[in-house]
Protein backbone atom coordinates (compact mmCIF):
# COMPACT_ATOMS: atom_id res chain seq x y z
CA UNK A 1 0.00 0.00 0.00
CA UNK A 2 1.64 3.49 -1.34
CA UNK A 3 2.09 5.46 2.01
CA UNK A 4 -0.01 8.26 0.92
CA UNK A 5 -3.35 6.34 0.36
CA UNK A 6 -6.28 8.42 1.58
CA UNK A 7 -9.16 6.06 1.08
CA UNK A 8 -11.44 9.65 1.99
CA UNK A 9 -9.44 11.55 -0.57
CA UNK A 10 -9.99 8.88 -3.03
CA UNK A 11 -14.00 8.23 -1.96
CA UNK A 12 -14.65 11.46 -2.59
CA UNK A 13 -13.29 11.65 -6.01
CA UNK A 14 -15.41 8.80 -6.77
CA UNK A 15 -18.00 10.72 -5.14
CA UNK A 16 -19.32 7.77 -2.87
CA UNK A 17 -20.08 8.26 0.29
CA UNK A 18 -18.07 5.70 2.94
CA UNK A 19 -18.81 4.58 6.78
CA UNK A 20 -15.98 4.30 9.32
CA UNK A 21 -16.56 0.16 8.81
CA UNK A 22 -16.58 0.59 5.25
CA UNK A 23 -13.32 3.27 4.90
CA UNK A 24 -11.45 0.49 7.15
CA UNK A 25 -12.75 -2.37 5.27
CA UNK A 26 -12.29 -1.27 1.40
CA UNK A 27 -8.76 0.32 3.13
CA UNK A 28 -7.90 -3.64 3.48
CA UNK A 29 -8.49 -4.94 0.56
CA UNK A 30 -7.72 -2.28 -1.82
CA UNK A 31 -4.40 -2.66 -0.06
CA UNK A 32 -4.20 -6.79 -0.95
CA UNK A 33 -5.24 -5.80 -4.52
CA UNK A 34 -2.42 -3.13 -4.96
CA UNK A 35 0.27 -5.33 -3.28
CA UNK A 36 -0.51 -8.43 -5.98
CA UNK A 37 -0.78 -5.18 -9.20
CA UNK A 38 2.35 -3.96 -7.98
CA UNK A 39 4.12 -7.25 -9.59
CA UNK A 40 3.90 -4.85 -13.18
CA UNK A 41 6.09 -2.72 -11.44
CA UNK A 42 8.96 -4.90 -11.87
CA UNK A 43 8.37 -4.67 -15.80
CA UNK A 44 11.20 -2.85 -18.33
CA UNK A 45 8.04 -2.11 -20.77
CA UNK A 46 8.80 1.69 -21.14
CA UNK A 47 9.12 1.58 -24.77
CA UNK A 48 5.82 -0.34 -25.21
CA UNK A 49 2.97 1.29 -26.66
CA UNK A 50 -0.18 1.70 -24.65
CA UNK A 51 -3.22 -0.59 -25.98
CA UNK A 52 -6.45 1.23 -26.15
CA UNK A 53 -8.41 -1.13 -28.75
CA UNK A 54 -7.21 -4.57 -28.46
CA UNK A 55 -6.78 -5.14 -32.65
CA UNK A 56 -4.98 -1.90 -33.02
CA UNK A 57 -7.87 -0.37 -34.61
CA UNK A 58 -8.98 3.15 -34.78
CA UNK A 59 -12.39 3.63 -33.62
CA UNK A 60 -14.70 5.41 -36.22
CA UNK A 61 -17.03 7.59 -35.40
CA UNK A 62 -20.27 7.80 -37.24
CA UNK A 63 -21.00 10.96 -39.78
CA UNK A 64 -22.14 14.06 -38.32
CA UNK A 65 -26.05 14.11 -38.92
CA UNK A 66 -29.29 13.73 -37.24
CA UNK A 67 -30.54 10.72 -36.74
CA UNK A 68 -33.86 8.95 -34.67
CA UNK A 69 -33.34 9.15 -31.18
CA UNK A 70 -35.03 8.98 -28.12
CA UNK A 71 -38.15 11.77 -28.11
CA UNK A 72 -38.00 14.12 -25.00
CA UNK A 73 -40.45 11.83 -23.18
CA UNK A 74 -39.26 8.72 -23.09
CA UNK A 75 -35.84 10.67 -22.38
CA UNK A 76 -37.65 12.00 -19.54
CA UNK A 77 -38.87 8.52 -18.22
CA UNK A 78 -36.43 7.26 -15.80
CA UNK A 79 -35.99 10.68 -13.87
CA UNK A 80 -35.92 10.44 -10.36
CA UNK A 81 -37.22 14.02 -10.38
CA UNK A 82 -38.75 15.97 -12.72
CA UNK A 83 -40.01 19.79 -12.99
CA UNK A 84 -41.21 21.64 -16.63
CA UNK A 85 -39.22 18.95 -19.07
CA UNK A 86 -36.53 19.17 -17.27
CA UNK A 87 -34.14 17.41 -14.54
CA UNK A 88 -34.74 18.85 -11.55
CA UNK A 89 -31.53 18.52 -8.80
CA UNK A 90 -30.64 20.18 -5.24
CA UNK A 91 -28.55 23.32 -5.38
CA UNK A 92 -24.80 22.78 -6.11
CA UNK A 93 -24.05 24.71 -3.00
CA UNK A 94 -25.41 25.16 0.28
CA UNK B 1 -44.13 -34.01 -25.02
CA UNK B 2 -40.57 -32.56 -26.18
CA UNK B 3 -37.84 -32.67 -23.82
CA UNK B 4 -36.31 -29.43 -23.58
CA UNK B 5 -33.86 -30.14 -21.35
CA UNK B 6 -31.86 -32.52 -23.49
CA UNK B 7 -32.73 -30.97 -26.80
CA UNK B 8 -30.27 -28.68 -28.76
CA UNK B 9 -30.97 -25.38 -30.32
CA UNK B 10 -30.26 -27.00 -33.50
CA UNK B 11 -32.56 -30.40 -32.89
CA UNK B 12 -35.22 -27.69 -31.50
CA UNK B 13 -35.26 -26.06 -34.83
CA UNK B 14 -35.56 -29.36 -36.56
CA UNK B 15 -38.65 -30.03 -34.67
CA UNK B 16 -40.54 -27.02 -35.40
CA UNK B 17 -39.57 -26.76 -39.00
CA UNK B 18 -40.57 -30.45 -39.16
CA UNK B 19 -43.36 -29.86 -36.85
CA UNK B 20 -42.77 -32.52 -34.26
CA UNK B 21 -44.07 -30.05 -32.12
CA UNK B 22 -45.07 -26.72 -32.24
CA UNK B 23 -43.26 -23.42 -30.86
CA UNK B 24 -46.36 -22.62 -28.73
CA UNK B 25 -45.34 -26.39 -26.92
CA UNK B 26 -41.41 -25.67 -27.24
CA UNK B 27 -42.36 -22.26 -24.68
CA UNK B 28 -44.38 -24.44 -22.55
CA UNK B 29 -41.72 -26.99 -21.70
CA UNK B 30 -39.15 -23.93 -20.73
CA UNK B 31 -41.68 -22.82 -18.84
CA UNK B 32 -42.34 -25.85 -17.13
CA UNK B 33 -38.34 -25.96 -16.16
CA UNK B 34 -38.43 -22.98 -14.83
CA UNK B 35 -41.36 -23.68 -12.58
CA UNK B 36 -39.28 -26.54 -11.29
CA UNK B 37 -36.42 -25.08 -10.83
CA UNK B 38 -36.19 -20.88 -10.38
CA UNK B 39 -37.40 -21.15 -6.66
CA UNK B 40 -33.86 -23.04 -6.37
CA UNK B 41 -31.95 -21.91 -8.75
CA UNK B 42 -32.85 -18.31 -9.31
CA UNK B 43 -31.34 -18.27 -13.12
CA UNK B 44 -33.38 -15.30 -13.65
CA UNK B 45 -34.31 -11.94 -12.20
CA UNK B 46 -37.20 -11.44 -14.49
CA UNK B 47 -39.45 -14.64 -16.42
CA UNK B 48 -41.78 -13.02 -19.50
CA UNK B 49 -44.09 -15.82 -19.90
CA UNK B 50 -47.41 -14.00 -20.99
CA UNK B 51 -44.48 -12.21 -23.58
CA UNK B 52 -43.16 -15.50 -24.50
CA UNK B 53 -46.17 -17.24 -25.17
CA UNK B 54 -47.21 -14.65 -27.81
CA UNK B 55 -44.21 -14.53 -29.83
CA UNK B 56 -44.53 -18.41 -29.94
CA UNK B 57 -47.48 -18.25 -31.31
CA UNK B 58 -46.60 -15.83 -33.82
CA UNK B 59 -43.30 -18.01 -34.71
CA UNK B 60 -45.95 -20.96 -35.56
CA UNK B 61 -48.32 -18.95 -37.86
CA UNK B 62 -45.65 -17.66 -39.99
CA UNK B 63 -44.44 -22.16 -39.93
CA UNK B 64 -47.78 -22.54 -40.96
CA UNK B 65 -47.69 -20.41 -44.02
CA UNK B 66 -44.01 -21.73 -44.32
CA UNK B 67 -42.48 -18.02 -43.60
CA UNK B 68 -40.08 -19.54 -41.12
CA UNK B 69 -37.72 -16.76 -40.38
CA UNK B 70 -34.60 -19.16 -39.79
CA UNK B 71 -32.90 -21.12 -37.34
CA UNK B 72 -33.46 -18.98 -34.33
CA UNK B 73 -37.36 -18.43 -35.34
CA UNK B 74 -39.17 -19.76 -31.89
CA UNK B 75 -36.22 -20.89 -30.14
CA UNK B 76 -36.39 -19.65 -25.85
CA UNK B 77 -33.28 -17.33 -25.72
CA UNK B 78 -32.80 -15.65 -22.31
CA UNK B 79 -30.83 -12.23 -21.65
CA UNK B 80 -28.54 -11.44 -19.45
CA UNK B 81 -29.76 -8.62 -17.40
CA UNK B 82 -27.18 -6.08 -18.19
CA UNK B 83 -28.70 -5.25 -21.21
CA UNK B 84 -31.30 -3.34 -22.83
CA UNK B 85 -35.24 -5.04 -24.03
CA UNK B 86 -36.89 -2.09 -24.24
CA UNK B 87 -39.89 -1.57 -22.25
CA UNK B 88 -38.40 -4.21 -19.50
CA UNK B 89 -35.92 -3.48 -16.49
CA UNK B 90 -32.40 -3.72 -16.80
CA UNK B 91 -31.12 -4.18 -13.06
CA UNK B 92 -27.71 -5.31 -13.75
CA UNK B 93 -28.59 -6.47 -10.10
CA UNK B 94 -28.06 -3.61 -8.96
CA UNK B 95 -29.97 -1.64 -6.23
CA UNK B 96 -29.20 1.15 -8.26
CA UNK B 97 -31.04 0.45 -11.55
CA UNK B 98 -34.02 -1.37 -9.54
CA UNK B 99 -36.80 0.94 -11.33
CA UNK B 100 -35.01 1.53 -14.22
CA UNK B 101 -36.62 0.94 -17.53
CA UNK B 102 -35.08 0.18 -20.80
CA UNK B 103 -36.12 3.51 -23.12
CA UNK B 104 -34.59 1.23 -26.38
CA UNK B 105 -33.61 -2.25 -27.71
CA UNK B 106 -29.51 -3.04 -27.50
CA UNK B 107 -28.34 -3.93 -31.14
CA UNK B 108 -27.99 -7.44 -30.60
CA UNK B 109 -31.77 -7.94 -28.97
CA UNK B 110 -32.37 -5.75 -32.34
CA UNK B 111 -31.02 -8.74 -34.41
CA UNK B 112 -32.66 -11.35 -32.57
CA UNK B 113 -36.10 -10.16 -32.94
CA UNK B 114 -35.84 -9.94 -36.27
CA UNK B 115 -35.13 -13.33 -36.41
CA UNK B 116 -38.13 -14.40 -34.31
CA UNK B 117 -36.41 -15.13 -31.24
CA UNK B 118 -38.47 -15.83 -28.16
CA UNK B 119 -37.32 -13.90 -25.18
CA UNK B 120 -38.15 -15.97 -21.94
CA UNK B 121 -36.57 -13.73 -19.68
CA UNK B 122 -33.61 -11.62 -17.55
CA UNK B 123 -30.99 -13.56 -16.12
CA UNK B 124 -28.80 -13.01 -12.76
CA UNK B 125 -25.33 -11.67 -12.88
CA UNK B 126 -22.77 -10.00 -10.52
CA UNK B 127 -24.09 -6.72 -9.90
CA UNK B 128 -22.77 -5.04 -12.66
CA UNK B 129 -21.14 -7.83 -14.14
CA UNK B 130 -18.41 -7.68 -11.44
CA UNK B 131 -17.62 -10.69 -9.83
CA UNK B 132 -16.90 -14.46 -10.64
CA UNK B 133 -19.80 -15.98 -8.80
CA UNK B 134 -23.10 -14.38 -8.67
CA UNK B 135 -22.97 -14.12 -4.97
CA UNK B 136 -22.57 -9.93 -5.74
CA UNK B 137 -26.14 -9.47 -6.93
CA UNK B 138 -27.96 -7.12 -5.09
CA UNK B 139 -31.25 -9.39 -5.71
CA UNK B 140 -29.34 -13.19 -3.95
CA UNK B 141 -27.16 -15.10 -6.07
CA UNK B 142 -27.76 -18.20 -8.56
CA UNK B 143 -27.26 -21.70 -7.84
CA UNK B 144 -25.59 -24.32 -9.88
CA UNK B 145 -27.91 -27.06 -11.80
CA UNK B 146 -25.31 -29.73 -10.91
CA UNK B 147 -25.22 -28.70 -7.15
CA UNK B 148 -27.28 -25.89 -5.67
CA UNK B 149 -24.31 -25.33 -2.70
CA UNK B 150 -22.10 -24.99 -5.64
CA UNK B 151 -21.76 -21.58 -7.15
CA UNK B 152 -22.67 -20.89 -11.00
CA UNK B 153 -19.83 -19.29 -12.00
CA UNK B 154 -19.75 -15.15 -12.72
CA UNK B 155 -20.58 -12.64 -13.61
CA UNK B 156 -23.24 -14.46 -16.24
CA UNK B 157 -24.13 -17.44 -13.50
CA UNK B 158 -27.65 -17.01 -14.51
CA UNK B 159 -27.41 -17.60 -18.30
CA UNK B 160 -25.17 -19.99 -17.53
CA UNK B 161 -28.14 -21.61 -15.47
CA UNK B 162 -30.91 -21.08 -17.28
CA UNK B 163 -28.88 -23.20 -20.57
CA UNK B 164 -27.77 -26.15 -18.16
CA UNK B 165 -31.03 -26.67 -16.88
CA UNK B 166 -32.80 -26.38 -20.00
CA UNK B 167 -35.25 -23.36 -19.38
CA UNK B 168 -33.39 -21.55 -22.32
CA UNK B 169 -31.66 -23.41 -25.47
CA UNK B 170 -29.72 -20.32 -25.46
CA UNK B 171 -28.69 -17.36 -23.62
CA UNK B 172 -26.55 -14.21 -23.50
CA UNK B 173 -24.26 -13.05 -21.70
CA UNK B 174 -21.49 -10.57 -21.60
CA UNK B 175 -17.25 -11.32 -21.02
CA UNK B 176 -14.98 -8.92 -19.83
CA UNK B 177 -12.63 -11.27 -17.48
CA UNK B 178 -14.36 -14.56 -18.18
CA UNK B 179 -18.05 -13.87 -17.43
CA UNK B 180 -19.28 -16.34 -20.57
CA UNK B 181 -16.51 -19.11 -20.66
CA UNK B 182 -16.05 -19.62 -16.67
CA UNK B 183 -20.10 -19.70 -15.52
CA UNK B 184 -19.99 -21.77 -18.56
CA UNK B 185 -17.35 -24.25 -17.69
CA UNK B 186 -19.15 -24.07 -13.74
CA UNK B 187 -22.25 -25.28 -15.57
CA UNK B 188 -21.35 -27.68 -17.98
CA UNK B 189 -22.59 -25.98 -20.87
CA UNK B 190 -20.80 -23.94 -24.37
CA UNK B 191 -20.01 -20.63 -23.76
CA UNK B 192 -18.38 -18.23 -26.24
CA UNK B 193 -16.71 -15.12 -25.92
CA UNK B 194 -16.08 -13.38 -29.80
CA UNK B 195 -13.33 -11.22 -31.28
CA UNK B 196 -13.56 -7.94 -29.61
CA UNK B 197 -15.19 -5.44 -32.02
CA UNK B 198 -17.32 -8.18 -33.80
CA UNK B 199 -20.68 -7.86 -31.65
CA UNK B 200 -22.45 -4.30 -30.95
CA UNK B 201 -21.91 -3.56 -27.37
CA UNK B 202 -24.42 -0.87 -27.90
CA UNK B 203 -27.40 -1.30 -25.43
CA UNK B 204 -25.25 -3.02 -22.98
CA UNK B 205 -24.33 -1.63 -19.77
CA UNK B 206 -20.92 -1.01 -19.86
CA UNK B 207 -18.18 -2.06 -17.41
CA UNK B 208 -14.93 -2.12 -18.73
CA UNK B 209 -15.44 -0.75 -22.84
CA UNK B 210 -11.80 -1.97 -23.86
CA UNK B 211 -12.30 -5.56 -22.29
CA UNK B 212 -17.02 -6.53 -22.20
CA UNK B 213 -17.43 -8.18 -25.39
CA UNK B 214 -21.43 -10.23 -25.32
CA UNK B 215 -21.15 -13.50 -26.54
CA UNK B 216 -23.45 -16.45 -26.21
CA UNK B 217 -24.40 -19.62 -23.95
CA UNK B 218 -25.61 -22.78 -25.57
CA UNK B 219 -25.50 -26.79 -25.18
CA UNK B 220 -23.57 -27.01 -28.25
CA UNK B 221 -20.55 -25.50 -30.43
CA UNK B 222 -22.79 -25.61 -33.31
CA UNK B 223 -25.65 -23.55 -31.28
CA UNK B 224 -23.57 -20.97 -30.29
CA UNK B 225 -22.33 -20.17 -33.83
CA UNK B 226 -26.24 -20.16 -34.82
CA UNK B 227 -26.58 -17.69 -32.08
CA UNK B 228 -23.19 -15.79 -32.37
CA UNK B 229 -23.77 -15.03 -36.58
CA UNK B 230 -27.14 -13.68 -35.45
CA UNK B 231 -25.95 -11.26 -33.38
CA UNK B 232 -22.28 -9.89 -34.52
CA UNK B 233 -21.78 -7.74 -37.61
CA UNK B 234 -20.25 -3.45 -37.68
CA UNK B 235 -22.91 -1.39 -36.08
CA UNK B 236 -22.51 2.49 -36.59
CA UNK B 237 -23.71 2.72 -32.42
CA UNK B 238 -20.43 1.24 -31.20
CA UNK B 239 -17.57 3.32 -32.06
CA UNK B 240 -15.28 0.02 -31.45
CA UNK B 241 -17.31 -2.39 -33.70
CA UNK B 242 -15.37 -3.60 -36.70
CA UNK B 243 -15.76 -4.30 -40.21
CA UNK B 244 -12.91 -6.74 -40.95
CA UNK B 245 -13.66 -10.29 -42.29
CA UNK B 246 -13.75 -13.38 -40.85
CA UNK B 247 -10.15 -15.38 -41.43
CA UNK B 248 -10.11 -18.99 -41.66
CA UNK B 249 -7.89 -21.71 -39.88
CA UNK B 250 -7.49 -25.81 -40.39
CA UNK B 251 -10.45 -27.07 -38.58
CA UNK B 252 -10.29 -30.64 -38.89
CA UNK B 253 -7.09 -32.93 -38.36
CA UNK B 254 -4.51 -30.71 -39.65
CA UNK B 255 -5.07 -28.04 -37.35
CA UNK B 256 -2.27 -27.27 -34.65
CA UNK B 257 -2.76 -26.65 -31.56
CA UNK B 258 -0.44 -25.25 -28.66
CA UNK B 259 -0.59 -26.09 -24.97
CA UNK B 260 -0.36 -23.25 -22.98
CA UNK B 261 2.52 -23.76 -20.21
CA UNK B 262 1.95 -21.18 -17.99
CA UNK B 263 -1.95 -22.08 -17.97
CA UNK B 264 -0.80 -26.07 -16.73
CA UNK B 265 0.93 -24.70 -13.73
CA UNK B 266 0.70 -23.42 -10.49
CA UNK B 267 -2.69 -22.06 -9.40
CA UNK B 268 -4.37 -25.04 -11.13
CA UNK B 269 -6.26 -27.93 -9.80
CA UNK B 270 -4.33 -31.32 -10.64
CA UNK B 271 -7.83 -32.78 -12.16
CA UNK B 272 -8.26 -30.13 -14.21
CA UNK B 273 -5.08 -30.29 -15.91
CA UNK B 274 -5.65 -33.75 -16.37
CA UNK B 275 -8.66 -33.17 -17.53
CA UNK B 276 -7.06 -31.33 -20.10
CA UNK B 277 -4.53 -33.61 -20.41
CA UNK B 278 -7.38 -36.19 -21.65
CA UNK B 279 -8.75 -33.88 -24.42
CA UNK B 280 -4.98 -33.55 -25.87
CA UNK B 281 -4.28 -37.04 -26.03
CA UNK B 282 -7.79 -37.30 -28.32
CA UNK B 283 -6.25 -34.60 -30.37
CA UNK B 284 -2.98 -36.29 -30.40
CA UNK B 285 -4.76 -39.79 -31.59
CA UNK B 286 -6.35 -38.01 -34.14
CA UNK B 287 -2.77 -37.16 -35.65
CA UNK B 288 -2.70 -33.49 -34.59
CA UNK B 289 0.78 -31.50 -34.26
CA UNK B 290 0.21 -30.87 -29.92
CA UNK B 291 3.23 -28.04 -28.69
CA UNK B 292 3.68 -26.54 -25.55
CA UNK B 293 3.54 -22.98 -25.98
CA UNK B 294 4.98 -19.80 -23.61
CA UNK B 295 3.28 -16.78 -22.74
CA UNK B 296 4.92 -15.40 -19.99
CA UNK B 297 2.92 -12.55 -19.55
CA UNK B 298 0.12 -14.36 -19.06
CA UNK B 299 1.09 -14.58 -15.09
CA UNK B 300 0.72 -10.90 -14.97
CA UNK B 301 -2.82 -11.07 -16.21
CA UNK B 302 -4.67 -10.49 -13.35
CA UNK B 303 -2.65 -7.58 -12.10
CA UNK B 304 -3.19 -5.97 -15.59
CA UNK B 305 -6.60 -6.39 -15.62
CA UNK B 306 -7.53 -5.43 -12.26
CA UNK B 307 -5.89 -2.24 -12.76
CA UNK B 308 -7.45 -1.74 -16.25
CA UNK B 309 -10.61 -3.03 -15.33
CA UNK B 310 -11.65 -0.66 -12.50
CA UNK B 311 -9.95 2.17 -14.16
CA UNK B 312 -12.53 1.93 -17.12
CA UNK B 313 -15.01 0.83 -14.66
CA UNK B 314 -14.58 3.97 -12.59
CA UNK B 315 -15.62 6.50 -15.58
CA UNK B 316 -18.20 4.54 -16.65
CA UNK B 317 -20.19 4.10 -13.93
CA UNK B 318 -19.85 7.75 -12.98
CA UNK B 319 -23.03 8.41 -15.04
CA UNK B 320 -25.09 6.68 -12.10
CA UNK B 321 -25.14 10.04 -10.15
CA UNK B 322 -29.51 10.14 -8.94
CA UNK B 323 -29.51 12.97 -11.77
CA UNK B 324 -31.25 11.61 -14.85
CA UNK B 325 -32.49 7.29 -13.62
CA UNK B 326 -31.94 5.07 -11.19
CA UNK B 327 -32.01 5.41 -7.79
CA UNK B 328 -31.81 8.73 -5.91
CA UNK B 329 -31.11 9.37 -2.18
CA UNK B 330 -31.78 13.26 -1.13
CA UNK B 331 -29.51 15.32 -0.17
CA UNK B 332 -28.45 18.90 0.58
CA UNK B 333 -26.56 19.77 -2.66
CA UNK B 334 -26.23 17.94 -5.65
CA UNK B 335 -23.19 16.32 -4.13
CA UNK B 336 -24.12 15.06 -1.41
CA UNK B 337 -27.10 13.38 -2.91
CA UNK B 338 -24.86 11.27 -5.86
CA UNK B 339 -22.65 10.50 -3.38
CA UNK B 340 -25.21 9.27 -0.79
CA UNK B 341 -27.08 7.57 -3.72
CA UNK B 342 -23.87 5.81 -4.61
CA UNK B 343 -23.21 4.74 -1.11
CA UNK B 344 -26.41 3.16 -0.86
CA UNK B 345 -27.30 2.12 -4.89
CA UNK B 346 -23.55 0.04 -5.04
CA UNK B 347 -22.67 -3.37 -3.51
CA UNK B 348 -19.27 -3.80 -2.05
CA UNK B 349 -17.66 -5.33 -4.81
CA UNK B 350 -19.03 -2.43 -7.24
CA UNK B 351 -17.56 0.33 -4.70
CA UNK B 352 -13.95 -1.67 -4.36
CA UNK B 353 -13.24 -1.29 -8.16
CA UNK B 354 -15.00 2.35 -8.31
CA UNK B 355 -12.13 3.30 -5.82
CA UNK B 356 -9.47 1.00 -7.39
CA UNK B 357 -9.99 2.26 -10.28
CA UNK B 358 -10.47 6.01 -9.08
CA UNK B 359 -7.08 5.81 -7.27
CA UNK B 360 -5.45 4.42 -10.52
CA UNK B 361 -6.36 7.18 -12.41
CA UNK B 362 -5.69 9.91 -9.69
CA UNK B 363 -2.91 12.60 -10.53
CA UNK B 364 0.18 10.84 -9.74
CA UNK B 365 -0.70 7.49 -10.20
CA UNK B 366 -1.85 7.35 -14.09
CA UNK B 367 1.16 6.17 -15.55
CA UNK B 368 2.65 3.69 -12.60
CA UNK B 369 -0.55 2.08 -12.87
CA UNK B 370 -3.22 2.93 -15.43
CA UNK B 371 -0.17 3.47 -18.15
CA UNK B 372 2.04 0.61 -17.46
CA UNK B 373 -1.18 -1.88 -17.47
CA UNK B 374 -1.98 -0.48 -20.95
CA UNK B 375 1.74 -1.14 -22.26
CA UNK B 376 1.88 -4.55 -20.42
CA UNK B 377 -1.41 -5.52 -22.46
CA UNK B 378 0.22 -4.72 -25.23
CA UNK B 379 3.40 -7.17 -24.36
CA UNK B 380 0.23 -9.71 -23.75
CA UNK B 381 -1.13 -9.12 -27.12
CA UNK B 382 2.24 -9.40 -29.30
CA UNK B 383 3.25 -12.62 -27.38
CA UNK B 384 -0.24 -14.07 -28.69
CA UNK B 385 0.78 -13.13 -31.78
CA UNK B 386 3.78 -14.71 -32.04
CA UNK B 387 2.75 -17.91 -30.77
CA UNK B 388 -0.02 -17.86 -33.25
CA UNK B 389 2.43 -17.66 -35.95
CA UNK B 390 3.04 -21.50 -35.02
CA UNK B 391 0.04 -22.64 -33.70
CA UNK B 392 -3.75 -22.26 -35.41
CA UNK B 393 -5.81 -23.07 -31.24
CA UNK B 394 -4.44 -22.92 -27.57
CA UNK B 395 -5.87 -24.81 -25.62
CA UNK B 396 -6.23 -24.77 -21.53
CA UNK B 397 -8.42 -25.07 -18.72
CA UNK B 398 -11.38 -22.74 -18.54
CA UNK B 399 -10.89 -22.55 -14.92
CA UNK B 400 -8.41 -23.50 -12.00
CA UNK B 401 -10.83 -25.73 -10.52
CA UNK B 402 -14.63 -27.41 -10.79
CA UNK B 403 -17.36 -24.83 -9.48
CA UNK B 404 -16.52 -23.74 -5.68
CA UNK B 405 -19.28 -23.49 -2.67
CA UNK B 406 -20.93 -20.24 -1.54
CA UNK B 407 -19.05 -18.56 0.73
CA UNK B 408 -15.54 -20.29 -0.70
CA UNK B 409 -13.54 -17.08 -1.87
CA UNK B 410 -15.47 -13.81 0.02
CA UNK B 411 -13.33 -13.13 2.70
CA UNK B 412 -10.19 -12.10 0.16
CA UNK B 413 -11.39 -10.35 -3.21
CA UNK B 414 -7.74 -11.67 -4.33
CA UNK B 415 -8.76 -14.86 -4.30
CA UNK B 416 -11.94 -14.61 -6.21
CA UNK B 417 -10.23 -12.27 -9.16
CA UNK B 418 -8.02 -16.12 -9.30
CA UNK B 419 -10.64 -17.99 -10.72
CA UNK B 420 -10.43 -15.73 -13.87
CA UNK B 421 -6.86 -16.73 -14.01
CA UNK B 422 -7.37 -18.25 -17.51
CA UNK B 423 -9.85 -16.31 -19.10
CA UNK B 424 -8.40 -13.51 -18.50
CA UNK B 425 -5.69 -13.34 -20.96
CA UNK B 426 -8.00 -13.47 -23.84
CA UNK B 427 -10.03 -10.39 -23.30
CA UNK B 428 -6.68 -8.14 -23.23
CA UNK B 429 -5.90 -9.61 -26.25
CA UNK B 430 -9.38 -9.18 -27.80
CA UNK B 431 -8.85 -13.00 -29.12
CA UNK B 432 -11.90 -15.23 -29.25
CA UNK B 433 -12.04 -18.03 -26.66
CA UNK B 434 -14.64 -21.21 -25.86
CA UNK B 435 -15.39 -22.88 -23.02
CA UNK B 436 -16.88 -26.72 -23.54
CA UNK B 437 -17.50 -29.45 -21.39
CA UNK B 438 -15.49 -32.76 -21.69
CA UNK B 439 -16.93 -34.52 -18.27
CA UNK B 440 -17.73 -34.65 -14.53
CA UNK B 441 -15.36 -34.87 -11.67
CA UNK B 442 -15.79 -36.87 -8.19
CA UNK B 443 -18.35 -34.88 -7.00
CA UNK B 444 -20.10 -34.69 -10.09
CA UNK B 445 -19.52 -31.27 -10.87
CA UNK B 446 -18.09 -30.25 -14.86
CA UNK B 447 -15.07 -29.67 -16.11
CA UNK B 448 -14.00 -28.11 -19.43
CA UNK B 449 -11.45 -27.03 -21.73
CA UNK B 450 -10.67 -23.67 -23.10
CA UNK B 451 -10.14 -23.02 -26.88
CA UNK B 452 -8.53 -19.82 -28.22
CA UNK B 453 -7.60 -18.28 -31.70
CA UNK B 454 -6.46 -15.72 -33.06
CA UNK B 455 -8.42 -12.22 -33.87
CA UNK B 456 -11.10 -12.79 -36.51
CA UNK B 457 -11.06 -16.69 -36.62
CA UNK B 458 -14.40 -16.71 -34.50
CA UNK B 459 -16.21 -19.15 -37.19
CA UNK B 460 -13.17 -21.90 -37.26
CA UNK B 461 -12.59 -21.88 -33.74
CA UNK B 462 -16.62 -22.86 -33.26
CA UNK B 463 -16.19 -25.41 -35.96
CA UNK B 464 -12.82 -26.91 -34.22
CA UNK B 465 -14.58 -27.19 -31.09
CA UNK B 466 -17.72 -29.02 -32.87
CA UNK B 467 -14.86 -31.17 -33.92
CA UNK B 468 -13.62 -31.47 -30.33
CA UNK B 469 -16.55 -32.04 -28.65
CA UNK B 470 -17.44 -34.94 -30.86
CA UNK B 471 -14.22 -36.76 -29.96
CA UNK B 472 -14.86 -35.55 -26.57
CA UNK B 473 -18.64 -36.69 -26.50
CA UNK B 474 -20.26 -35.66 -23.40
CA UNK B 475 -23.21 -35.11 -23.22
CA UNK B 476 -25.06 -35.10 -19.77
CA UNK B 477 -27.01 -32.39 -18.41
CA UNK B 478 -28.39 -32.00 -14.63
CA UNK B 479 -31.35 -34.09 -13.92
CA UNK B 480 -32.98 -33.01 -11.19
CA UNK B 481 -35.38 -30.32 -12.24
CA UNK B 482 -36.91 -32.52 -15.10
CA UNK B 483 -40.10 -33.90 -12.70
CA UNK B 484 -43.72 -32.22 -13.65
CA UNK B 485 -44.32 -29.47 -10.73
Amino acid sequence: MPKDFDIQAIAKLALIELNSEEESKLSEDLGIILEHVDALSTLSIDDSDMTIHPLGIELELREDTVQDGLDHKESMRNAPDEKDGFFQVPPSMD
Amino acid sequence: MVDISNLTLKEAHEGLKNKSFTALELIEESFKVAANSESVLHAHLLLMQDEAVADAKETDKRISKGKMLGELDGIPISIKDNMNLKGYGTTCSSKILANYVSPYDATVISKLKEKGTVFIGKTNLDEFAMGSSTENSAYGPSKNPWDPDCVPGGSSGGSAAAVSVGTALGSLGSDTGGSIRQPASFCGVVGFKPTYGTVSRYGLIAFASSLDQIGPFAKTAEDTKIIYEAISGYDTRDSTSIKLNQRELPEGQSAKVGVLKELMGEGIADDVKSEVEKVIKLLEKEGHEITEVSLPMTKMAISIYYLIAPAECSANLARFDGVRYGLRVDGKTSYEMTEKTRAEGFGDEVKRRILLGTYALSAGYYDAYYGQALKARNQVINEFKNVFKKVDYLISPTTPSTAFKFGEKTSNPLEMYMSDLCTIPANLAGIPAISIPTGLDKQGMPYSVQLMSPELTDISLLNFSSYVEKLVDFQDTPTKWRKDP
